[in-house]
């Protein structure tokens, strides 16, 4: 799944800590969804959305990742 | 970074709590490891005078062990979802080591291939798989 996390952080100038705090989550959590590593929770979704101010669809993007393994 | 921002959580909170959980599940491990080795000794050495004491020592034990357990469930519940994630991964392999190395060395066993002092060694490579799961999974989630 694709996302906007890093460029929607950068907007903010948040490090990766800043928003896992917001989060509270680790940072390598931030790192691995960014990365799309790995995908979030439907609840650590909504707190994604919630925290950026904007509906999850505008961030999360159900189209694979090119990176995605099976 | 605005600390008066109402989306900011508690500074390190899911890391204090994680970091405490940890240092909870630690200390109720090594308790335990240190009753099952007491109680295992006195029973080697026939320290333990009667079927009573033996039981009330191995139950002692069994209870230390059973609060190892709940506090590594709080630790799981409480963590951040990744970690847990990674736990949970890392539980699965330790558990199928576990079954099927010690059921294979059983099947040895019982054919005479096999001393039943190597259940030691499968013990311990069940032990030993978790932690270095839980290595792996960070370092392929970094």
């Amino acid at each position: 799944m694709k996302n906007r996390l890093k460029v929607l952080r950068a907007e903010r100038d948040w490090t990766q800590a800043d928003l896992a705090q917001r989060l509270d989550v680790s940072r390598q959590t931030v790192n691995a969804i960014e990365k799309g590593k790995y995908d979030p929770s439907l609840p650590l979704a909504f707190r994604i959305a919630q925290v950026f101010g904007m509906a999850i669809e505008a961030i999360f993007d159900p189209t694979p990742n090119p990176d995605d393994r099976l | 970074m605005n600390s008066t921002d109402p989306s900011l959580r508690s500074p390190g909170s899911s890391q204090q709590r994680d970091c405490r959980n940890q240092k909870l599940v630690l200390l109720w491990s090594f308790l335990w490891a240190l009753s099952f080795l007491a109680v295992a000794q006195g029973i080697k050495r026939e320290w333990l005078s009667s079927g009573v004491v033996t039981f009330a020592a191995v139950a002692g034990s069994a209870i230390l062990g059973i609060a190892t357990v709940l506090a590594y469930r709080r630790f799981l519940e409480e963590t951040d979802e990744l970690r847990r994630k990674i736990e949970v991964e890392a539980l699965a392999v330790a558990f199928g080591v576990g079954m099927v190395g010690g059921l294979s060395y059983w099947l040895l066993v019982i054919s005479g291939a096999a001393s039943e002092t190597g259940y030691a060694y499968v013990f311990s490579a069940t032990i030993f798989t978790h932690p270095i799961c839980v290595l792996i999974g960070r370092r392929r989630y970094a």
